[in-house]
Formats: C-alpha cells, sequence, structure tokens
C-alpha cells in the first residue's frame, strides 16, 4: 500500500471543486482557514467541545477541528461562506439578526452549520430537535434562547426549502 | 510536531498486510474524535496514521444467528438510528443518544470507543450486558474475543498491534428491561462520571430470571458487577432487595478501586444511579 506524507486530495467547497497536497496530521480546519482562506470557520477550543469550527460535510455536521485533512478527499463540504453572502443573506441568517442570536458572534458561524445540517434533513423541525441539534455548540452571550427561536423561524421562513 | 504518514487502504487485506508490517508503529485513525485531540497535544507520536473510516468490511449492521453485529466502523449516529439497536439493544441506543455531541456523533465510531479503552467509554457498559463479543482481525487470522476481557487498564486494551477490530456481536435482548444512565457535568459534551446499563430478564413471578450490572466511569475499566448480579437473581425487586443491592453494589465497586478521594462521592452515586435505574420495576 502506498503512503503518503503530502498527500494529493480533491474535494467540493461550497460549489467548488478544490485540489489541495495535505499533510496526514493536518486537521480540515487548517485547510478550511489557512489554505483556503475562509474564515468564517473558528477555532474555538481546538479539541471538539464548543463547535465554533462545525462544517457540513455530505450533509452532517462535523467538527473540523477532529478532522483529518486527508479525509476531506472525495467530500462534499460547506462553510458558512456557501450559506449566504452578505447582499443575499441565507433565512437562517436574516433570522439570527431579526431574533438577536449574535452578540459577539464568535460561534454563530458553527451554529449555523448546525442548523443547516438540521434543516436539509429537517425541513420543519420541532423545538426539541433544534435544541438537539444546537447541543454541541457552546454560545457564551446569549444564553441561547434567541437562536433556538431564530433556528424555528429561519426554517420557517424556507430556509428548510434550499 | 512532525506530521505522520498517512496510509488509507482500500481493502481490509491491505490494511492487515500494513498492520502485520508496521503494527507497532500505527494508530488506527477512523471518526478522529479521539485521535486528533491527542495528535494536536503532542501526546500521540507515531509514525503512521492509518486510516479505516472507508473500509467496507467494517460497516453495516445486521441480525444474524449469532446476535446482533454492529461494525466497528459504523457511527454513534448510524447505530442511534438502527430500528435492529432500538428493537434487540436498547441501552446501546440510549448510549448513543446521549453520547459527546452530534458533531462527535456523526464521525465517532463503536470500534473506536472501545478501542480508545477509555474506562468512562460510553458504549462499552451496554456492551458488557449484551455479553457481546469482539471480532478482532490480524495478521494470523481472525478472533473472537469477550468485550468484557479486551481491557487491560485504563487506556490499554487487549488489540495487538497487528489486530484491528472487525464488528461486535450482542446477545440480541429484545423485550427485556433495559436502561443506560449517564451521570456528567452537563447533558452534551461531558465526560462521563458515572454511566451504567442494565439489562434484566423477570419470570412470570416477577422475580430476576437474571440481571445484568455494566459499571463505566467507576473503575479502572468499565466491569460487570457480578456478585451484584448473582444477589438479584432469584429475588422480588422489593425495596429492600434493591436497597441491599445498592450498598452491595457500592462495596464492589469500591473492593476495585480501593477508598480514593472520589469515593466519598461515587459510592453514593452509584447507590443512587442504581436505585434510580431500577426505580421502574420497584414493588412496595
Amino acid at each position: 500500500m502506498k503512503t503518503y506524507s503530502v498527500l494529493p486530495i480533491r474535494f467540493n467547497i461550497n460549489g467548488e471543486e478544490v485540489h489541495l497536497e495535505v499533510g496526514a496530521g493536518e486537521t480540515a480546519l487548517h485547510v478550511i482557514r489557512e489554505r483556503l482562506s475562509l474564515k468564517g470557520t473558528k477555532e474555538g477550543c481546538g479539541m471538539g467541545e464548543c463547535g465554533a469550527c462545525t462544517i457540513v460535510v455530505d450533509g452532517k455536521s462535523v467538527n473540523a477541528c477532529l478532522m483529518a485533512a486527508p479525509q476531506l478527499d472525495g467530500r462534499k463540504v460547506m462553510t458558512v461562506e456557501g450559506l449566504g453572502s452578505v447582499e443575499n443573506l441565507h433565512p437562517l441568517q436574516e433570522a439570527l439578526l431579526d431574533h438577536h442570536g449574535v452578540q459577539c458572534g464568535f460561534c454563530t458561524p458553527g451554529l449555523l452549520m448546525s442548523a443547516q445540517a438540521l434543516i436539509q434533513k429537517t425541513p420543519r423541525p420541532t423545538h426539541q430537535q433544534v435544541v438537539e441539534s444546537i447541543s454541541g455548540n457552546l454560545c457564551r452571550c446569549t444564553g441561547y434562547q434567541q437562536i433556538v427561536t431564530a433556528i424555528e423561524d429561519g426554517a420557517k421562513k424556507g430556509g428548510g426549502e434550499t | 510536531m512532525i506530521d505522520p504518514t498517512y496510509a488509507r487502504p482500500e481493502t481490509l487485506d491491505d490494511a492487515l498486510l500494513f498492520l502485520k508490517r508496521h503494527g507497532a508503529d500505527t494508530c488506527l485513525l477512523a471518526g478522529g474524535t479521539d485521535v486528533m485531540v491527542d495528535l494536536r497535544s503532542g501526546k500521540l507520536k507515531i509514525p503512521y496514521l492509518m486510516d479505516i473510516s472507508r473500509l467496507p468490511e467494517l460497516q453495516g449492521i445486521a441480525l444474524w444467528e449469532e446476535g446482533l453485529s454492529i461494525g466497528a466502523g459504523v457511527t454513534i449516529s448510524e447505530i442511534y438510528a438502527s430500528p435492529l439497536v432500538r428493537e434487540h439493544a436498547p441501552s446501546m441506543l440510549k448510549a448513543c443518544a446521549f453520547f459527546g455531541s452530534p458533531q462527535i456523533r456523526n464521525v465517532a465510531t463503536i470500534g473506536g470507543n472501545v478501542g480508545n479503552a477509555s474506562p468512562s467509554a460510553d458504549t462499552v457498559p451496554s456492551l458488557l450486558v449484551h455479553e457481546t463479543k469482539a471480532v478482532l482481525a490480524g495478521s494470523s487470522g481472525e478472533r473472537t474475543v469477550a468485550v468484557e476481557n479486551l481491557f487491560d487498564g485504563p487506556y490499554q486494551s487487549g488489540i495487538r498491534p497487528d489486530e484491528l477490530i472487525l464488528r461486535f456481536i450482542l446477545a440480541p435482548a429484545r423485550g427485556r428491561f433495559s436502561d443506560f444512565q449517564k451521570i456528567g457535568r452537563r447533558k452534551a459534551l461531558a465526560i462521563s462520571r458515572m454511566s451504567m446499563a442494565i439489562l434484566a430478564e423477570r419470570a412470570g413471578d416477577e422475580t430476576f430470571r437474571f440481571i445484568r450490572l455494566g459499571l463505566g466511569s467507576a473503575t479502572p475499566t468499565p466491569m460487570r458487577m457480578k456478585a451484584v448480579e448473582s444477589f438479584l437473581a432469584g429475588k422480588r425487586p422489593d425495596r429492600k432487595t434493591l436497597e441491599e443491592g445498592a450498598l452491595l453494589m457500592a462495596e464492589e465497586m469500591v473492593h476495585v478501586t480501593g477508598r480514593r478521594p472520589s469515593t466519598v462521592y461515587k459510592e453514593k452515586a452509584v447507590q443512587g444511579l442504581f436505585l434510580r435505574m431500577l426505580e421502574p420495576l420497584a414493588e412496595n
């Protein structure tokens, strides 16, 4: 079997095909932030506790800090940059603004990715499903209520249909 | 940090061949939720990382004649979503419901949870009460080991360097009393302070035909509490019996661990957890 100290990989991120050479001990988070300069994905704890680095991989929410970069090979990845733009916010993003679900904002991209993974699968989630979907995302500002309300509202306003 | 060399076998044969040559210098990578943390902290220094997350031989959940088979590469989310597990191993379903966080459950595998051999591995108490066998593959063939005998100590499994876990075979237990609960500092992302799985079958007169108790996070490796099991067998779950069982639970635990600073808390907690879990069966 071939082994690699540097491994060529290709994957799709936010609709674009990317070819890169990555190290085995490099994290997906490092690739996204430092190699692709997508700074929306945050590094909080770096050990899977806080959820600030949450991305969506093949429809599932994962911690980018715990994913080895070679494991990106062949995957379809979404970061917060793929959700909406400044001119054209995603309904989940609109709802977070409407319901004051953002204070310092550091946890927001990760929360959006957890919410996006949820509503892709369950376009009309129950309150309990929303709470569970973000149970791996820490927010030290809001107290969560506004975030939960915002995700419920964002899903209703068509976030779950895209 | 020096990057380890990466290997991704396409087949099980390739993986075993690699382990035969480099097993002692290789760390297996599946979900990465333990490995990547240890790589980052520098605790794990290893020449090779072998990524087994895409090996088809480690996938799938199926009900066979010999039992309920769960592939070592099956994720915690997949176990939680499995109708077969819901029906035949409900305590495992519950262990997976409260495992880590959604992000962790989406990638973490049952093989990794067992192979890492943490005293607080959440899937292990349930595996113990289902008298689970681990099927290991190595360069000289397959062997089967009871999960109960798989651990040598905290973070030390008896899996040899040239081996990997293929699957787990659980004794199915449809329609029996089955539960898993854990005590943690909070609901999500909390390392268990204590966890317990119970599987019990009762006879027509309400006495326990058998009861199996798996205790996690309390002893150096998760373990069956067999003295308590045999004390309860053949008895009815009246309050006096359950309270005696709870005391015995604490005695057995302290017998294994000795008195440690945490014992003051844990000997109360183990009784509380035991009584709370058996409350649905308690007779007055």
